[in-house]
């Protein structure tokens, strides 16, 4: 690990990185058995997550991630599926973020988590394998949960299920002010908006300020049961209310994936969205519209879990760059 | 304008200064707002600074444009120049031209930074080539050692030189350390 270069891949060597790792990516899913699917890039909705924003293509939204149309796809009988997704997400742009990517996402049946943290772990070796940088590969994962990191880290001993006030109140100082200063504009936002405004802002915050230092000492990482407020899309655990089955992968302080046990309860996750639209509100921000046909749907999904890995990211680690730029297919002009 | 605009290069104005970004990192730690962290660049000054912005705010543009000007006179006015272009003229302060007023030789190319239309800085050429115009005389033959003596230029400055350059040489100055480069041979 940890051994990168400067500069860009020459193009002959872009498009024998991309080939080897898509082919790296679809031997593994096809010897574990999931079929291959290809869902629509423009939808009528997306998943209504807090700081991402579609990019319009009217009369709808370019995907922002497949989740939805891949768990309808599941209802409707589909077992084990995987798709390499072409994604959008409005205005994000940096050495490690491009408005347009690429999401490996897979769903497995069954509500675990642990088999698509192992998928994970075979997929990188595969793609560093398949690309030549075997020796770099991570060589260690470790997994790590979200209470037990965050006391380590900054002190605090967190339950997850606290409100926006008892957050705040059990945070050091630092950290209890980025979430006062977040909470500030949302004096007038129900408590379930205020809770998941608090508890993003300090995740947010965290991780910036303990969490991304921590994971550069480790090789991968996967941050495991997060506080419920930061459920997302994942189901929360039955005997520990306090906590959500989301992880999170990291390989040498980079966000790889994200995965959910998933939920399958519409109510519950209408009032996410619902909660969600609300935080974007306050940001000034239009409400997204929620997909009913995907909530109406929500009900027969089998149970299961779903992952999404950014393929760009993992290439770009393969190729020993730092940039997503140095080995994108992207020829400019666009 | 809104945040997601910034890009390294990108002039931002903050508490009345114009400032250029000359580091620019997007993140957006643990999924939660996005972070535009900048190292900004007075254009004045050149102080350096850090400033993170978060994803939604704004931030305002700063209105500088570079022109390049000619070097015309001073007078009790400041140090005139005439854009190149439009052959306006305009004077400059003293403290605005500061120590760069020792190389403005007469007609030299410059560019004159302009914030909110005012001009607020000037910048020479990297290097410039002036003539001796007193000095003691030349050691002949001493080119290996490193002693220096002080010579004056056509602008009154007074610089370093090595013990072989004679009054009437040209040397190559670099005009951001006022250090003597090397003479050039006409």
């Amino acid at each position: 690990m940890t051994q990168t270069e400067l500069g860009g891949l020459a193009w002959p060597a872009r498009v024998q990185i991309w080939d080897a790792a898509l082919a790296a990516v679809r031997g593994y899913f096809r010897d574990q058995g999931l079929r291959e699917v290809s869902t629509p890039v423009r939808l009528r909705a997306v998943a209504v997550e807090p700081f991402i924003d579609p990019i319009a293509a009217p009369p709808g939204l370019l995907a922002t991630s497949p989740e939805l149309a891949m768990k309808r796809l599941l209802t409707r009988g589909s077992g084990p599926i995987f798709q390499v997704a072409h994604v959008f997400r409005r205005a994000e742009v940096g050495a490690r973020h491009s408005e347009e990517f690429h999401l490996v996402e897979w769903y497995r049946l069954g509500a675990d988590l642990d088999p698509l943290l192992a998928d994970v772990e075979a997929i990188v070796e595969r793609v560093f394998d398949a690309t030549g940088t075997k020796g770099h590969a991570p060589k260690t994962w470790q997994r790590v949960r979200f209470r037990d990191v965050v006391a380590s880290t900054c002190g605090a001993r967190l339950r997850g299920d606290e409100d926006a006030e008892a957050l705040t109140a059990a945070l050091p100082p630092a950290l209890a002010a980025e979430v006062v200063a977040a909470l500030a504009p949302a004096h007038d936002a129900d408590p379930a908006a205020r809770t998941l405004l608090a508890w993003t802002a300090f995740f947010s915050a965290w991780s910036d300020m303990f969490f991304e230092t921590w994971l550069k000492g480790h090789e991968g990482t996967h941050l495991v049961e997060f506080p419920r407020p930061l459920a997302a899309l994942a189901v929360v655990d039955a005997a520990d209310r306090g906590l959500a089955r989301r992880a999170e992968c990291h390989v040498g302080g980079l966000e790889i994936a994200n995965g959910y046990v998933e939920l399958r309860d519409p109510a519950e996750q209408r009032r996410r969205f619902a909660a969600v639209n609300q935080l974007r509100r306050v940001h000034g921000e239009a409400a997204l519209p929620i997909d009913d046909d995907f909530l109406g749907e929500l009900p027969g999904l089998p149970p299961c879990a779903g992952i999404a890995l950014g393929l760009d990211r993992l290439i770009t680690l393969a190729a020993g760059r730092t940039r997503l730029a140095d080995v994108s297919l992207a020829l400019g002009g666009a | 304008m809104d945040v997601s605009e910034l890009r390294k290069n990108a002039k931002v104005q903050l508490d009345g200064h114009p400032y250029v970004v000359v580091e620019f990192l997007f993140v957006k730690p643990g999924k939660g707002q996005g972070l535009y962290k900048c190292k900004l660049k007075n254009m004045i000054t050149g102080a350096v600074l850090d400033r993170t912005w978060r994803s939604g705010e704004k931030f305002d543009p700063a209105n500088v444009e570079s022109r390049k000007m000619q070097y015309l006179f001073k007078d009790q006015n400041g140090f005139t120049f005439m854009d190149n272009e439009s052959y306006e003229q305009v004077a400059l302060a003293d403290e605005i031209v500061g120590d760069d007023s020792a190389f403005l030789l007469d007609q030299i190319s410059v560019d004159v930074l302009f914030y909110n239309d005012r001009p607020v800085g000037v910048t020479l050429p990297s290097h410039i080539v002036m003539t001796i115009t007193e000095c003691e005389p030349g050691v002949k033959g001493d080119t290996a050692t490193n002693a220096t003596k002080s010579a004056t230029v056509e602008t009154g400055h007074k610089i370093q030189v090595p013990l072989f350059i004679r009054e009437g040489d040209k040397v190559k100055i670099d005009t951001r350390t006022g250090a003597y480069v090397e003479r050039i041979n006409t």
